[in-house]
């Protein structure tokens, strides 16, 4: 038997060029190898890739080396058999061997060898490859997806989560919401617990956040002044700004609204302290724009402020306390119906500061009486109790008329008709006893004698009690008496001993609409005098010690402060920004400025840092 | 196209051939610095309270002035295929969308008030400043690729190119016909190296460590110290030929790497244009839904 090799290659033009070769032999020999029968001269082929040997008159079969593989009728091997009535293909690397069905009567195996042509070479060099195109996305399929991406997660979702959520409270104030997305910023430190609830002030699409949503957590916050009154005491603007106004208007943006001033999305930021210019803006000629206000015009407290208008208990409409603001000056008086020296109580030397030491042992005064003494502050330290008799004054003025088995019986303070009744009632109980002859069952000596003389004897005594008990309460309403002293007596009708008192009153807060806390006053340095506490501290601003008249209006005067505070940039120890006393949203208690600074703990401690709790007063610990 | 200006100028003098980057004696250049100028002392002479942000009345100015500019920035896409001449010439436009386009760093930083975070207005502000970085980059390599571009091609076209390699790549096939089995393995490795593979990274970089035809030499190279008589002489012939191909290996990547950093920028500066715009939409639209 014999192989017949036909080498079928392709010349340049497409030509096919056959070449024909015989081998005489059972096997054949597949291989890059020189002396291969069939030569295949491609380095993908083995030198010695495969064999074909006749293994039955109608079998070929087909053996590639150790580690080498042939595909035969389109399957890898290593072994297989072609069928020579039918015929086969074996591809070796890129050669095609295609075993041709052997004819009837021959012995002779034809096999063509050829190399088919494959369009992978023009695919690896085209040269549209040498651009980055090649090898990148679509400049227009990823600007597609990445637009889409972009509008599907920052604009659709955020949108969509608006309107999912819309009106849920409960829902919207916890987890992830999808219009954070939008949030242009942190929210400042007191509605951090907002940041998941946008809706809690963006109520309505494309409507600016209106003061209705701030007005519902924060009920108590009130206008400044009447808003067309506020709009007309604002100064001309100037251009950019009046402007701005025009165009915020156009869009629903008026000026006034909360946001205009509390902005946020500015970062976990503090509220700042109220500028004083932002103050000065309206209040430096305040007048020239509203012509019928009271207020006078004020820009800096160290040169442009009114002297302080305290509101004083100037008159009584019978038993009615009638209030006025008055200026303060020398002749300001006050008329609180009570009488009381406080020269005489705070005089280092006499008989008050006598008594003081006399009693320091029951009552923890000192050498002489100090502020404190009678003064009790209110539990904030702001302000102070009203005095209260029994317990302020009672330790040296005592209302005690009687003892009765080691207790003292008092007087009852503030009802002079209970006074009355006490006081006779000590006269009648200690009177003489009803003399036997005078009652009916009693044995009497015969003889209406008897018994006349000792009703004229009873008559009399009773009536000498009477007349004693008449002169002591006259005592006591009148000069040296125990109310006589303090208060105002009202004379009684001719004919009865109903003596009546004067009502007292003082006002707890004399400055209504500027702050004052006295507790931060505690301790003062005024510049170039020596740091004073207690009863001293007191003295520096309130002139008790030379006050003769309790009608004396004792409260500081401005230049009494300016000499501690000064404007918002001052030589002065204090720099005093409007804020510090007033409040923009007139709230009657500590303007926010000082209250953010406690709750901050960078509290404002006027002079002296830190000021110590001051030990209870002497007044206060007996209670 | 932007390529085009420079090329044509060549940065030489003369109306005749004025680059769009000096056009009209820079004149784009001094409008664009005017503006940012402006702009800047506006920003520093305003008193914003508590301080600059994107919703106060020069937030909202400077933030409609920066969206006009990138729509009309954006608009070159359209004008660019269609040329005029003139004052609205399509090179005079292209000078102000450069010198406009880095005007708005400074009016949409001033915009920003300096202030960014994880949301949707910080995005679009990135988006910008991506758009325009890759834009800096394309103008700054037109002016110092191209020279090296044709350089690096020793005067051969890319065609070539291609087929110096195709050349070396049958002679490797024919010497490599005596070569033993493992050797002819790793010469198949040669033949069979796309030139133009690898992903982009490979074509910026230009590095390609596992290159068929590197690993090739430097097997044969060892064989062939080692080899002797008949062998080596093969083993020889072969190695000349891979040193051959890796040289016009590194001439054909060299220029593909050139064209790559040219190129690049494009897939950058265009398909983030549009992006820009939904991402300024999408902030437009939240800042007045959420007024």
């Amino acid at each position: 038997m014999a192989f017949l090799l036909r080498s079928i290659s392709r010349s340049a033009e497409g030509r096919e060029i056959v070449r024909t070769s015989r081998v005489d032999d059972d096997l054949l020999k597949v291989g890059r190898d020189p002396d291969s029968d069939v030569h295949l001269n491609d380095l993908a082929v083995a030198l010695h890739h495969a064999s074909l040997e006749q293994v039955s008159p109608t079998r070929l079969g087909v053996s590639a080396e150790m580690g080498m593989t042939v595909d035969i009728d389109g399957s890898t091997t290593q072994f297989g058999q072609i069928d020579l009535n039918v015929g086969g293909t074996i591809k070796v690397g890129p050669f095609l061997l295609r075993v041709l069905a052997v004819e009837l009567g021959s012995e002779d195996v034809a096999i063509d060898v050829s190399r088919p042509e494959s369009d992978e070479e023009d695919d690896r060099f085209d040269t549209r490859r040498f651009a980055l195109q090649s090898v990148m996305p679509g400049k227009r399929a990823m600007a597609w997806t990445l637009t889409l991406g972009v509008l599907a997660l920052f604009l659709a979702w955020p949108i969509w989560s608006f309107f999912a959520n819309r009106g849920d409270a409960q829902q919207t104030a916890t987890g992830f919401h999808a219009d954070r997305l939008w949030s242009s910023g942190s929210l400042s430190a007191s509605h951090s617990g907002l940041r998941d609830n946008c809706q809690a002030c963006h109520v309505t699409p494309f409507v600016p956040v209106q003061d209705e949503s701030c007005k519902a957590c924060h009920t108590a916050v009130h206008d400044h002044a009447d808003p067309s009154r506020l709009q007309q005491s604002t100064p001309n603007l100037g251009g950019i700004r009046r402007l701005q106004q025009s165009v915020g208007n156009l869009f629903g943006q008026g000026p006034g609204r909360c946001v205009e001033c509390h902005t946020e999305h500015e970062g976990p930021q503090e509220i700042p302290p109220t500028p004083q210019q932002f103050c000065a803006d309206c209040h430096t000629d305040i007048r020239s724009r509203l012509p019928d206000t009271r207020l006078a015009s004020a820009a800096n407290f160290e040169t442009a402020h009114p002297e302080f208008q305290p509101s004083v208990l100037i008159q009584w409409d019978n038993e009615r306390p009638q209030m006025r603001r008055v200026a303060l000056g020398p002749n300001a008086r006050e008329r609180s119906n009570l009488k009381f020296p406080h020269d005489l109580h705070l005089a280092p030397r006499g008989g008050v500061a006598q008594m003081a030491r006399r009693l320091a042992p029951r009552f923890g005064f000192g050498d002489a009486m100090q502020c404190a003494d009678c003064h009790v502050p209110s539990p904030d330290g702001v302000r102070f109790q009203p005095v209260d008799m029994e317990g302020d004054c009672g330790m040296c003025h005592s209302l005690a008329f009687d003892e009765l088995g080691g207790t003292l019986r008092t007087l009852r303070h503030g009802s002079p008709a209970q006074v009355i009744g006490d006081i006779r009632s000590l006269y009648r109980a200690g009177g003489p006893q009803r003399p036997e002859e005078l009652s009916a069952g009693a044995r009497n000596r015969p003889g209406d004698v008897n018994q006349i003389r000792a009703a004229v004897q009873f008559a009399r005594a009773r009536a000498s009690l009477g007349s004693r008990a008449d002169q002591a309460i006259r005592a006591v309403f009148s000069q040296g008496g125990a109310c006589f002293d303090c208060h105002e007596v009202v004379q009684p009708p001719a004919g009865t001993l109903n003596y009546g008192i004067r009502p007292v009153a003082f006002p707890t807060r004399y400055m209504l609409h500027g702050w004052f806390d006295h507790r931060a006053h505690g301790i003062v340095q005024r510049p170039g005098q020596a740091r004073v506490e207690g009863s001293a501290a007191c003295a520096s601003c309130h002139r008790a010690p030379t006050s003769g008249q309790a009608s004396d209006l004792l409260l500081p005067d401005l230049t009494s402060c300016r000499a501690c505070h000064g404007g918002e940039s001052t030589s002065l120890p204090v720099a005093s920004t409007c804020a510090m006393c007033h409040d923009f949203h007139m709230d009657g208690g500590t303007p926010a400025m000082l209250l953010r600074r406690t709750v901050r703990g960078r509290r404002w401690e006027t002079t002296v840092t830190p000021i110590r709790p001051q030990p209870r007063p002497a007044a206060a610990q007996r209670r | 196209m932007a390529s085009r200006g420079l090329q044509a100028s060549g940065l030489s003098e003369g109306t005749a051939h004025e680059s769009f980057l000096r056009y009209r004696k820079y004149r784009w250049l001094k409008i664009g610095a005017i503006l940012s100028l402006l702009t800047v002392i506006i920003y520093l002479f305003v008193d914003v309270q508590p301080r600059h942000n994107g919703g106060s009345w020069l937030g909202y100015l400077l933030g409609t002035i920066g969206a006009l500019l990138i729509f009309w920035l954006a608009m070159l896409g359209i004008r660019k295929r269609a040329m005029t001449r003139g004052r609205w010439s399509l090179k005079a436009w292209t000078s102000a969308h450069v010198y406009l386009g880095l005007a708005l760093i400074v009016v949409g930083t001033l915009h920003s008030g300096f202030q960014f975070g994880w949301n949707v207005h910080t995005l679009a502000y990135a988006l910008m400043m991506l758009v325009i970085v890759s834009g800096i980059y394309g103008i700054s390599v037109y002016g110092l690729l191209p020279q090296g571009l044709s350089d690096s091609r020793s005067e051969m076209t890319g065609p070539q190119m291609i087929h110096s390699i195709n050349q070396l790549d049958k002679q490797i096939q024919i010497s490599a016909q005596p070569l033993s089995d493992e050797d002819s393995a790793v010469v198949i490795g040669s033949l069979g190296e796309d030139p133009f593979g690898g992903g982009v990274w490979r074509r910026l970089s230009g590095a390609y460590p596992r290159c068929g035809n590197g690993a090739a030499l430097r097997v044969i190279r060892a064989r062939h110290d080692e080899a002797t008589g008949k062998e080596a002489q093969a083993l020889d012939q072969v190695l000349q030929l891979l040193e051959k191909k890796a040289a016009g290996l590194q001439r054909l990547r060299g220029y593909i790497r050139r064209r790559a950093l040219l190129e690049v920028w494009l897939f950058v500066h265009i398909p983030l244009t549009f992006v820009l715009i939904a991402a300024l939409v999408a902030h437009v639209v939240s800042v007045f839904f959420y007024w």
